[in-house]
């Protein structure tokens, strides 16, 4: 899957943004949103609360487990545990690197943020590089990936699926010929 | 409280139970077109009302999309689902063109209307994609289909593989095996076709409890392997064990 469509994935997600407007519900096919009052916060869609950021219509308030003390407790948590730890979102890197983008000045320390998120994704992905390298020489069928985000997954996913699936047509023709010579 | 611009919208239009009703019915007609009278049982065991929000379809609309992004094999058409979710893009499409000029939440909804459109074509090009790689494989498998089962393909979909499939061996035919020599000219599509590689790796998640799982059938030098698949949990193994599983729905496929 492209990048591009985790990203669109995570921009379903629900964020708060304090809009600078009045406006009704809007009757989206996907729920109804709103309605808005300026300087009352309300849920919408990520991808919509970009829009409305663009548009400088709304305040975003960054989730709350993007802050500097948070995030610098769950960094030492994946650091000290052996196995991956539950991320406060299943999307947490798509949802910085957008907030990041459009919104810096609406989040506090946004340059700490940007760096943490980064030493997590960093940590995780060495982590996850190491248990597939443990995964593929245990000879293993299937795996439990409890709490990895799908852009993790998805970072592994071409060059991992491949390989096992060139290993298990190896393994299978090897058994093959065993069995038949064996007959 | 002003009237908002676009009140079909409300929930209780989209919870379009009489709706799907007839468009089940409608995709059952279209079905019995191209099998014949075959399906008409497995029809009237389908003959509970389904009630959705449109939210709901999209959700659901999402998640195919996403499983057939990544199985290996030719999944069921959801043809309900697809049609349930043009028919609101272009009612959404009307009710723009009446809203006046300028107003904030066109553009909202135009926003909204693009996102759903990608992932409807997304995965019906996916689906196409498919169908064009594997169309002699997907054909024998409609045929060797009992009469109970669902057909895999919208009426669409089976029209344009078997076209395809006429096409591409008229062309074979034309550009190559007329110029082998008489014995060579034959073309045994059980030999040339493409097969999906069940085996393949695939991520997945699981939605409902299910116990015992077979994942690797008892060989000489392993011995079988099983596990329980337990709500929430993520696994990565190869899509044959869990085929079934994804077409029911308990496991979804990311």
């Amino acid at each position: 899957m492209d990048p591009a469509e985790v990203e669109f994935l995570a921009e379903k997600e629900e964020i708060s943004v304090v809009p600078n407007f009045t406006q009704d519900k809007i009757y989206l096919i996907g729920g109804d949103v709103g309605p808005f009052n300026a300087g009352l916060p309300v849920k919408v869609p990520l991808w919509m609360a970009i829009n409305l950021k663009q548009g400088q219509k709304c305040r975003i308030i960054p989730p709350d487990w993007m802050d500097t003390e948070r995030l610098q407790d769950k960094k030492q948590e994946e650091t000290d545990s052996k196995f991956f730890t539950e991320m406060p979102s299943p999307h947490f890197m798509e949802i910085t690197q957008l907030l990041l983008k459009c919104a810096t000045d609406d989040i506090p320390h946004a340059d700490e943020i940007r760096t943490l998120v980064k030493d997590i994704w960093d940590l995780r992905i060495a982590k996850l590089r190491s248990s597939i390298d443990t995964f593929l020489k245990s000879d293993a069928t299937h795996a439990k990936l409890n709490y990895l985000t799908l852009m993790e997954l998805n970072t592994a996913r071409p060059f991992l699926t491949k390989a096992l699936d060139q290993m298990h047509l190896l393994r299978s023709n090897l058994s093959g010929r065993i069995q038949s010579t064996q007959e | 409280m002003r009237e908002p611009i676009f009140p079909v919208y409300n929930w209780i239009t989209v919870r379009t139970g009489n709706t799907q009703k007839c468009k089940q019915n409608k995709w059952r007609e279209l079905v019995k077109n191209i099998i014949m009278s075959e399906i008409i049982e497995y029809g009237e065991e389908n003959e509970e009302e389904i009630e959705l929000t449109a939210a709901e379809v999209l959700q659901q609309l999402e998640q195919a999309w996403l499983n057939e992004k990544f199985s290996p094999d030719l999944l069921e058409c959801k043809v309900e689902l697809v049609e349930c979710m043009i028919d609101q893009i272009t009612e959404m499409e009307e009710n723009i063109k009446r809203a006046k000029k300028g107003d904030f939440k066109i553009s909202i909804h135009r926003m909204e209307i693009d996102r759903i459109r990608y992932v409807l074509s997304s995965y019906l090009r996916c689906r196409l994609q498919k169908i064009e790689k594997y169309t002699t494989y997907i054909l024998e498998q409609d045929k060797q289909r009992k009469e109970e089962e669902p057909c895999k393909l919208s009426q669409e979909e089976f029209t344009f593989a078997k076209e395809y499939a006429e096409t591409l061996e008229e062309h074979l035919r034309n550009v190559a095996l007329r110029h082998m020599p008489p014995n060579l000219q034959t073309l045994d599509p059980k030999q040339t076709a493409v097969k999906p590689n069940l085996e393949k790796y695939v991520f997945m998640k699981v939605i409902e409890d299910t116990d015992g799982v077979l994942v690797e059938e008892e060989t000489l030098d392993t011995g079988e392997e099983i596990v329980d698949l337990q709500k929430g949990d993520q696994h990565i193994m190869r899509y044959k064990p869990i085929a079934s599983l994804v077409s029911s729905g308990a496991v979804t496929l990311i």
